[in-house]
């Protein structure tokens, strides 16, 4: 179960359960044609889509682009649903799977354009601790910055399971592949935006290891 | 999850070795304690992640998402009525097209009516045993059409077809 659904609900496993019962129900209403369960779909699933979608792309509005064709894909594909899966975990192998496609068609030379033009940003005001003030715009921010070391597989697997709260049986639906797959995936892009932090934002290194 | 737990679990957490209800509660300690979150940013700077809580999605932004998505999908449903309105005009038009093209190819190789036929006709007469007269076909799968002239076998030049509905390809 995917508990990302939940920024409306609170965090509650009984409520887990009767939101995966609510989708179903929607999810049949939708596949006979009525528009408006769908809206109701995609207003409790696209806020939690858009941050992960966000997130893997570094780009906030492209991520709404991406959320819309999504649903309008699973629209499309209702009758292929398997409901054995969530809604969402099978909304988020659609999105995620739109993201990593334009992941791969950007060219290397646009992303390395964007990670100069945004490193303007001084995101650590001078002698702050860097531990007491991580909020989420500052975390995505770094994270867009440094982002672009990762293949597009070990975002998503890393965005997915580090920030968005998903298990590792779901990010391994989510992407396809196996649950090992999917925790190798995290230790490889942990090690890279760990070197990427420790060479880009020497604050956030205990001040013994500071220049 | 006291403060010694956490960091005991530290490396579990890093080595993707955690059980989920022990991981989610470490992630909830670390998002809570500025103390832990310090001391752990400084081993693993990447925990920053973790700690990030989620941002704030404006509603705004969902319903306009919603908005979008559903008009989208009405469009592409009216379209896809009018289109199937319009298909058995256009099949029929086709087919009448078709029909007029393969007549006049007919009458070009084979013969036809009037006197710049009369070679073909005689050729015909003639009873060349392998030379059949082409033939036209037309096909008609519910609103789609697909349309075949076949020459005769000797005859490279005039083996024709034409296929409306380009999914229906040969």
């Amino acid at each position: 179960m995917v508990r990302e659904n939940l920024c409306i609900l609170p965090a509650d496993v009984a409520i887990d359960d009767e939101v995966v019962m609510t989708d179903r129900e929607w999810v049949r209403s939708a596949q006979d044609g009525d528009e408006e369960a769908f809206a109701k779909l995609i207003r409790r699933h696209s806020g939690g889509l858009h941050r992960a979608v966000a997130r893997i792309l570094a780009d906030d509005t492209e991520a709404w682009d991406v959320v819309q064709m999504a649903f309008l894909k699973a629209w499309q594909r209702l009758d292929r649903y398997n409901p054995r899966y969530s809604f969402s975990t099978w909304l988020y192998r659609i999105g995620t799977n739109l993201a990593i496609d334009l992941l791969r068609s950007r060219s290397s030379r646009e992303r390395t354009h964007k990670a100069h033009t945004e490193h303007h940003l001084r995101l650590v005001g001078a002698g702050e601790g860097a531990g007491s003030r991580a909020d989420s715009s500052e975390a995505d921010r770094i994270l867009g910055q440094i982002v672009g070391v990762l293949t597009p597989q070990q975002r998503s697997a890393f965005v997915l399971r580090e920030m968005q709260g998903l298990d590792t049986a779901e990010v391994a639906e989510v992407l396809g592949c196996s649950p090992t797959t999917v925790r190798n995936h995290i230790f490889q892009a942990r090690k890279a935006l760990r070197r990427e932090m420790r060479a880009r934002f020497p604050e956030y290194l205990p001040a013994s290891e500071r220049g | 999850m006291d403060c010694d737990v956490f960091r005991e679990l530290l490396n579990s957490y890093l080595d993707e070795s955690l059980e989920e209800d022990r991981r989610q509660s470490f992630q909830r300690h670390l998002r809570e304690c500025a103390s832990c979150r310090e001391s752990a940013l400084s081993q693993d700077p990447s925990l920053l992640f973790a700690a990030a809580p989620e941002p704030v999605v404006s509603q705004t932004d969902v319903e306009a998402c919603a908005v979008a998505v559903t008009a989208r999908i009405r469009q592409q449903r009216l379209a896809h009525r009018l289109q199937r309105r319009r298909r058995p005009w256009l099949a029929a038009a086709a087919a009448i097209v078709i029909m007029i093209a393969g007549g006049l190819i007919w009458k070009v190789t084979v013969g036809g009516i009037g006197d710049s036929a009369a070679p073909g006709i005689e050729a015909f007469a003639e009873g060349d045993a392998h030379t059949v007269p082409p033939t036209v076909e037309v096909e008609m799968a519910g609103e789609d059409v697909r349309v075949y002239q076949f020459a005769a076998e000797d005859d490279d030049d005039t083996a024709v077809y034409f296929i409306v509905n380009p999914a229906m390809e040969l």
